[in-house]
């Protein structure tokens, strides 16, 4: 994911809360610190669909503000 | 100006405490530096003792450790081996282990990170495992001898240390396992009636040879009764079959470790040791009806759908992939029991030979030390 945002395409990656620090640790490690972290609540294993679809519903807006940001730096 | 000298000029490379062994754990770990066990304190003193052990250069990274990717330079890795309690003559075998965790295969980004219970599985072969003391003999596996307890926690304390392994944020081992604390050990060569790993891989018998495997906790395997090899494999193999372990998923090298009674009876019915991954490989099975109905539906029939899309309940799971997958030694002393020792499952066993910085084999320990 970082080389893909390195190379100038638009990415994210989704994380659950849990995950947050080690993510953003990672994000600094690569050399991306402002790599979008889409935060979902925690776990994303072992769910229904049901319980992944709600998570998708929190993560999209997160992903459109995050083109939007993007976009709007490049503009 | 020496090499060490230069870096204790540096800011923040001294840390001042009381010279009282309490003031010092409790300053370790409130800086997050220990295990959670006393060490003794890393002085520049003792650092440079440890080095003089060391014939690699002091400041050339043997490894970067993720997740931070700090640079595991000598100098680094000689102050963790003063904390964990290593001589100086252990250090050689801490860089060895360390520079076979560098192997790609090993996958130690993986392994640092993951929420499954692995740490490095140290075993140790060749003549300089028992100069330095490695027991492989009676608790081979467990407490009381220095060697196993240190060179596995400075390996630990490293990964952490360094490579920022800490749980919650680095390391998001679930419930982690006891063998975070060193999990060390050396294969008894004496009273095993095979070669031993490093030969079976090709290096040679005098050579001192590290593999290090991800690895969770050993789990037991009781035989009292069996009287031939059949009967040792058939116990062998019921310990291996569990549902819970990620072997049966994903391709790994989980380990058997036959303790020395175990190995001899096999053995003496002729079996080698291919012939025993064969047989283990055959024979250590679940069918897929011991999953839970949503393993099999989710996992086994969606994510691995080439083996498992329409396969029937009494289709063999198998705990390894291919016969040589399984990794087989011989360690402990007198008794009947063996232990099975499951891995991440994504990570291969790496090995590594002692070697001396010019490139060749090192005979002795003695070969590392500075004049």
């Amino acid at each position: 994911m970082a080389q893909l945002r390195k190379r100038g395409l638009i990415t994210a990656v989704i994380c659950s809360d849990t995950f947050m620090k080690l993510g953003s640790a990672q994000a600094k490690v690569f050399g991306v610190p402002d790599l979008p972290l889409l935060e979902i609540k925690h776990p994303l294993g072992g769910l229904s669909m049901e319980k992944v679809r709600e998570r998708a519903d929190v993560a999209l807006p997160q992903l459109i503000r995050a083109i939007k940001a993007i976009k709007e730096k490049q503009a | 100006m020496s090499l060490l000298e230069t870096l204790k000029q540096k800011p923040g490379a001294l840390v001042a405490c009381d010279d009282d062994p309490e003031a010092v754990f409790d300053l370790m770990c409130s800086k997050g530096w220990s295990d959670g066990l006393p060490v003794i304190p890393p002085t520049a003193e003792r650092v440079e003792r440890m080095l003089a052990w060391c014939d690699r250069d002091l400041d050339q990274p043997v490894l970067n450790i993720p997740p931070r990717f700090g640079a595991a330079t000598p100098v680094r890795i000689a102050a963790n081996a003063v904390m964990a309690g290593c001589k100086p003559e252990h250090f050689p075998l801490v860089l060895l282990a360390l520079e076979a965790l560098a192997d790609e295969q090993y996958n130690l980004y993986g392994t640092q990170a993951t929420t499954h219970p692995c740490t490095p599985m140290l075993i140790f072969n060749g003549p300089a495992a028992k100069e330095a003391g490695l027991n492989a003999g009676q608790n081979a596996m467990g407490n009381y001898f220095r060697a196993n307890a240190v060179i596995g926690r400075a390996v630990r304390l490293a990964l952490v240390n360094i490579g920022a392994a800490i749980p919650g944020t680095g390391d998001m081992a679930t419930t982690g396992t006891p063998a975070k604390f060193t999990f060390c050990v050396a294969e008894n060569e004496e009273q095993s009636p095979w070669d031993p790993l490093h030969v079976e891989l090709g290096f040679p018998r005098e050579s001192t040879a590290v593999t290090v495997i991800a690895a969770e906790s050993p789990h037991n395997v009781n035989d009292h009764e069996s009287l031939n090899a059949e009967g040792i494999l058939t116990m062998v193999a019921g310990t291996m079959t569990i549902t819970g372990s990620n072997n049966p998923y994903y391709a790994g090298q989980p380990v058997v470790a036959f303790g020395p009674e175990h190995a001899a009876t096999v053995a003496n019915d002729g079996m080698s040791k291919a012939d025993v991954k064969k047989w283990l490989f055959e024979h250590a099975t679940l069918p897929l009806s011991r999953f839970s109905k949503d393993t099999i539906e989710r996992r086994f029939r969606r994510k691995l759908a080439a083996q498992y899309a329409d396969a029937p309940l009494d289709a063999p799971v198998r705990m390894f992939a291919k016969p040589e997958d399984l990794v087989v030694i011989v360690t402990g002393g007198a008794g009947k029991h063996s232990q099975y020792v499951p891995t991440f499952g994504n990570t291969r066993a790496a090995t590594r030979v002692l070697k001396r910085a010019d490139g060749t084999l090192a005979k002795s320990l003695n070969d590392f030390k500075r004049n």
